[in-house]
């Protein structure tokens, strides 16, 4: 196939005539970093035709997880082929490249800019490669994933309501002994009792493909009015990792077919003078999914549990959720079809005294309107006439499709003025309203993990309605040669609705300044305060501490609405003793305060807990050296922080005396430290018709999780708490490129990249156990406690690959 | 090569509303147009002779040869609204003549090197007044007093388009050093593999967005423009979900799964605080002993939870299904 596409792009471009050009980077050598712009003029590309050929092979070395080395990339081995070919003149420029050709990362471009119009096209095929060690029991086959009849039966047993299987399904699961797992004992047991699916599972690659097309088109309609288009086309296909489970003690990961497009279609008309420009447009798009929803087996059951026993006691285990008997399928909703509709107006006029007032209005439609799946794919419950007597909404749906709509109003407007040169004010209201509108759907009995059917007098659909305005003002003042300073300050309001907030407000300060005419040295600052602060609690029913705001649990407390201080500063400094070189210090930090509310009564200990605060803060060195034109070379360090510090109570809701027992508090303090380093040294010419770059980057990480608190210290004289280890990584990689011409059209180049990394993750599994605790060997393990999985994870890999190819410059 | 009959169908029907504009150009135009006549169509108009104050360009080129933006979209001068249409360099520099017979004065020509941002840019936009630009005065890199010639080159661009930079990744890490390392990080988005750049995301030419965001007016919006599976609406909405992305996640690249802004369950639980399996010590013995390992490892909540995004199925309330 790709030999196939080389060979036509080859017969494709010996029918171009043209003549020299740039080289584009090989896209399957990544992208080294390269120097600033020098300060010598470099001309723009001659008038007439020009273009490169670049043909060759490819060889990738893998050792580990081959698919986190290719990630984003289609390294096999093999023959590829890129080119580009551009034609200018005064009439017409025309420009198209490819890369990659007939690789699932290809990509393939043209743009036709002539007297009136200006159209483009592009394709961009983007692989997400997950994992290529990944193994899975299930077959599948459409939307359906199936397990093996005859290892169902064996876990199972000759019947569905006792444990008389003769083999594990799921470690930990209805059917595995030991018949408890909460001990090391337990678990060493439920461990060595491997599951029939292990030996079942088959291997396969884990990734899907992301492919976009898109065309635009621009006709300059007079020398004013503008009309454009364009459209695209997504196409998502392969598998990812996804979650489909029966039971606290019952975790599925399997793969989740995908076959999924997007069309987005863009019209506008657009009047512009010397004054004013006004555009009115709009936006279509349309999402559409092949699989609406997911059918999988369940590991421990072949058929659905059934004691025999009448509601509340059965047929169902009332208890199923928990301890995993539940029904033979299982079946959940996947992304439904959408549409979403914007019409826009978008205007701009110049004031006089160099004043601008600028602006956009949007409405928006957002409308999805699948059909509903049942109430649960378990015949048990939904067959059974005691099971709909006793729960009588379960008889039938409250509609049959979903009904879900919402709309939206944005605007903004900006004015801007200078009234002197040296004065500049600026001033910005934006409102965003999001109203759903979607039906309150009636689910207050429901059925839970298509296992047990359940009351909920809370259960009705939430409508997150949301409404923002801001009001921003700044004024900045520029004396003569010292650069700008400016302050600002803006007010953010959001109304809600369903959330634990109904109003909040943030007043937000802000200053800096700007030194930016030096030829010497740049300085830009800046540094703002934010002071949140929400009205309206919204509480639980009096007597009611089953449900919080929105239907949700008691006391949750959302991070992005509640009470918060906030300070951030940067500074960023360049120095330039020479045109050739430039030195650069870049530091920006900031802390987030989330204020609890140490006056909320017992019954709402959840307003004194969840993200209490949170850091963040890097520093960055480098500098840039090109002397001349034969060398140019470079390197930055940085180094950064992200703290977090949470704070929970491991509470059962009310009257369980947990609710308010202090000793079981805890606290999570969460940092990850992490430091980059760049380097590149380009030489061009350094011998006869020869140039050599080299790249090198390195990143590291470690990443802690200290618990603290009563609780931890109660958990610890148990015996019952062992410390997470760090998670770590160490990435590092090279590439070393080199092109020698025969003469200015003709060349040769090899090249060579080589990538590594170190990761350590305890919530990788592999045979050995959890990664992080015990070593890695990059054997995934897919049946670990409570859980049957593929094995997806975060695992090392080396990997190097190396090129040959042949560069023509016409 | 996943290119399916319906995207050829799509691709073709663009192309086929392409053609009548592609015609459109070659066909006569309606008085009053400022279209030159078929006949000249290999000989494009020049810029206007000088006149007045104005030079022409061939006496700019005399000493400046090596400033030519022939080649560029600039240099287009069958385009009426392009310099090479109307008075050349002067479009942009001002009349020269006063400058050039005053053997280069360089206080009698507009040199950008010098002016003022915010006269850089008053000069640029000019012309540039749609589509991306509109928005431009008042912006945030305009409030900060960069100007278009910060970034682009009209005379020795290195990238597209007309970027002082190589690439958009090396241009912009410029200032934004920290944000472009983040790449690094072995969660993030195809950036450094080609695949996006940061104007994918951003128009940092100034937007109807938050954060210089280039689709939508709300962060979710520019997200779903591509993840379009999550944009619902849904039933059963997540409730942060529903406001902002980035409350989970961190687009630039981070060391957690799916580039979230810290480890699951612990993300979870900077919310889901008090009741429960959510507020459970999820630490290493329960990871090496217990069935409740399964909310550590792997997809950890998600392996449950994972409608996280919201759910469409009638006993979806918990985003089980």
């Amino acid at each position: 196939m790709r030999l196939r596409l080389v060979m036509l792009t080859a017969a494709l471009l010996l029918a171009v005539h043209a003549a020299s050009a740039q080289t584009p980077p090989s896209q399957t050598q990544p992208p080294a970093q390269t120097p600033p712009a020098k300060k010598t003029l470099t001309p723009p590309p001659p008038q007439g035709s020009s273009g490169t050929f670049d043909i060759g092979g490819l060889v990738t070395a893998t050792d580990g997880d081959a698919a986190r080395y290719e990630r984003y990339r289609d390294d096999r081995d093999g023959l590829y082929s890129s080119f580009s070919v551009n034609r200018v003149d005064d009439t017409y420029l025309f420009r198209a490249d490819a890369s990659h050709v007939g690789y699932r990362d290809q990509r393939y471009g043209a743009r036709y800019m002539g007297r009136r119009i200006n159209v483009s096209f592009g394709f961009t095929g983007q692989p997400v490669n997950f994992s290529y060690l990944t193994r899975t029991p299930f077959v599948t086959s459409g939307s359906t994933l199936t397990l093996d009849d005859s290892a169902q039966r064996a876990v199972q047993g000759p019947t569905n309501s006792t444990t008389d299987g003769t083999a594990v399904g799921v470690p930990c699961a209805p059917g595995a002994p030991p018949g408890a797992c909460s001990n090391a004992t337990q678990a060493a047991q439920a461990l060595a009792n491997r599951s029939i699916y292990n030996g079942l599972a088959s291997p396969f690659d884990l990734r899907y493909t992301r492919n976009v097309a898109a065309f635009n088109a621009l006709y300059a309609a007079t020398k004013a009015v503008d009309v454009d288009a364009s459209f695209s086309l997504t196409n998502r296909s392969g598998q990812q990792p996804w979650g489909a489970s029966f039971a606290f003690n019952n975790a599925i990961e399997l793969p989740q077919p995908i076959d999924q497009r997007t069309n987005d279609l863009r019209v506008g008309a657009s009047w512009s003078n010397d004054r004013a420009m006004f555009r009115l447009g709009w936006d279509g798009s349309w999402f559409h999914n092949q699989f609406h929803s997911l059918t999988w087996d369940n590991p421990n059951f072949l058929t659905d549990f059934n004691n025999g026993l009448l509601p509340p006691n059965g047929p169902y285990d009332p208890s199923g959720y928990s301890n995993g008997n539940g029904p033979a399928q299982g079946r959940e909703a996947l992304a439904p079809n959408n549409t979403m509709n914007v019409v826009s107006a978008t205007g701009l006029y110049k004031l006089p005294r160099r004043s601008t007032i600028n602006g956009t209005v949007q409405f928006t439609t957002q409308n999805q309107d699948d059909d509903l799946i049942p109430w649960t794919i378990n015949p048990v419950i939904l067959n059974t006439p005691a099971v709909i007597a006793a729960f009588p909404h379960l008889a039938q749906l409250p509609r049959s499709t979903a009904e879900a709509k919402a709309k939206g109003l944005n605007t903004l407007l900006n004015f801007n003025t200078r009234p002197t040169r040296r004065v500049n004010v600026s001033v910005r209201y934006r409102y965003n309203k999001r109203d759903v509108q979607t039906p309150i759907f009636d689910a207050t009995e429901y059925v839970r993990f298509d296992a047990v059917p359940e009351e909920n007098p809370e259960g009705f659909s939430p409508q997150f309605d949301n409404s923002r305005q801001l009001l921003d003002a700044n004024v900045a003042y520029t004396p003569k040669g010292w650069g700008t300073v400016r302050v600002g300050y803006g007010y953010e309001g959001i109304t809600r609705e369903g959330r634990g907030f109904a109003d909040v407000g943030e007043h937000i300060f802000r200053a800096s300044y700007d030194a930016y005419s030096n030829r010497y040295v740049t300085v830009r600052t800046s540094f703002d305060v934010g002071r949140r602060r929400g009205q309206g609690f919204v509480e639980a029913e009096a007597g009611n501490d089953e449900v919080g705001p929105g239907g949700t649990q008691p006391t949750l407390r959302y991070y992005d609405e509640a009470d918060r201080d906030r300070t951030r500063g940067s500074v960023i400094v360049t120095v330039m003793p020479q045109e050739s070189i430039d030195l650069f210090v870049q530091f920006a930090g900031a802390k987030d305060k989330f204020l609890a509310d140490d006056s909320a009564p017992v019954s709402r200990p959840g307003e004194l807990f969840g993200l209490q605060e949170q850091t963040n803060g890097s520093w960055t060195v480098g500098f840039n050296f090109h002397p001349g034109d034969v060398i140019a070379v470079g390197a930055d360090y940085s180094r950064q922080t992200f703290g977090s510090f949470q704070r929970s109570r491991n509470a059962n809701p009310p009257p369980d005396p947990s609710w308010t027992d202090p000793t079981r508090d805890w606290t999570l303090d969460n940092d990850d430290r992490i430091n980059n380093f760049s380097g590149y040294l380009d030489l061009r010419r350094p011998f006869r018709n020869t140039d050599i770059r080299f790249g090198y980057d390195y990143s590291d990480s470690a990443n802690s999780f200290v618990h603290g608190g009563p609780r931890i210290t109660a958990l610890a004289a148990l015996g019952q708490f062992i410390p997470l280890p760090d998670v770590t990584n160490a990435w590092h990689r090279a590439n070393v490129d080199v092109q020698y011409f025969f003469n200015t059209r003709a060349g040769v180049g090899v090249g060579y990249y080589f990538e590594k990394l170190d990761v350590f993750d305890y919530a990788t599994v592999d045979t050995n156990g959890s990664v992080g605790f015990t070593p890695a060997t990059g054997d995934p393990r897919i049946d670990y406690l409570g859980g049957l999985i593929t094995g997806y994870g975060n695992r090392p890999y080396t990997g190097s690959t190396a090129y040959i190819r042949l560069l023509y410059r016409f | 090569m996943v290119l399916n009959w319906k995207m050829v169908n799509g691709g073709l029907a663009v192309l086929a509303l392409s053609l009548p504009l592609m015609l459109a150009e070659s066909a006569p135009v309606s008085a009053g147009s400022p279209q030159a006549p078929q006949a000249q169509k290999s000989q494009p108009p020049t810029p206007a002779a000088p006149s007045g104050e104005y030079a022409g360009e061939d006496t700019c080129l005399v000493c400046h040869d090596d400033h030519a933006y022939k080649g560029t979209p600039h240099g287009l001068a069958v385009n009426a609204r392009t310099p090479a249409a109307n008075h050349g360099c002067e479009s942009c520099h001002g009349p020269g003549k006063a400058h050039s017979e005053s053997n280069g004065d360089l206080t009698l020509i507009k040199r950008f090197t010098t002016l003022a941002p915010a006269e850089v840019s008053a000069t640029c936009t000019t012309c540039h007044t749609r589509a991306t630009h509109a928005l431009w005065e008042g912006s945030q890199h305009d409030q900060r007093n960069l100007s278009c010639v910060t970034c682009h080159s009209i005379h020795s661009p290195k990238g597209r388009p007309q970027l002082k930079a190589s690439t958009q990744l090396e241009l912009c890490g410029t200032c934004h050093r920290s944000v472009v390392s983040r790449q690094h990080r072995f969660n993030h988005m195809p950036v450094r593999e080609g695949g996006l750049t940061c104007s994918s995301c951003h128009n940092v030419h100034g937007s109807t967005n938050v954060r210089l965001l280039r689709a939508g007016t709300t962060v979710d919006e520019s997200c779903t423009s591509c993840h379009a599976d999550k944009r619902g609406p849904y039933i059963w909405e997540h409730a942060p979900v529903s406001e902002s992305c980035v409350t989970c996640h961190d687009p630039h690249g981070t060391n957690n799964d799916r580039m979230l802004v810290s480890k699951q369950p612990f993300l979870c639980q900077r919310c889901h605080v008090t009741s429960r399996h959510p507020p459970t010590v999820y630490e290493g013995y329960i990871l090496q002993n217990s069935s409740n390992a399964n909310k550590m490892y792997g997809r950890a909540c998600t392996t449950c939870h994972q409608l996280i995004h919201g759910s469409n199925a009638p006993s979806g309330k918990a985003l089980l299904r």
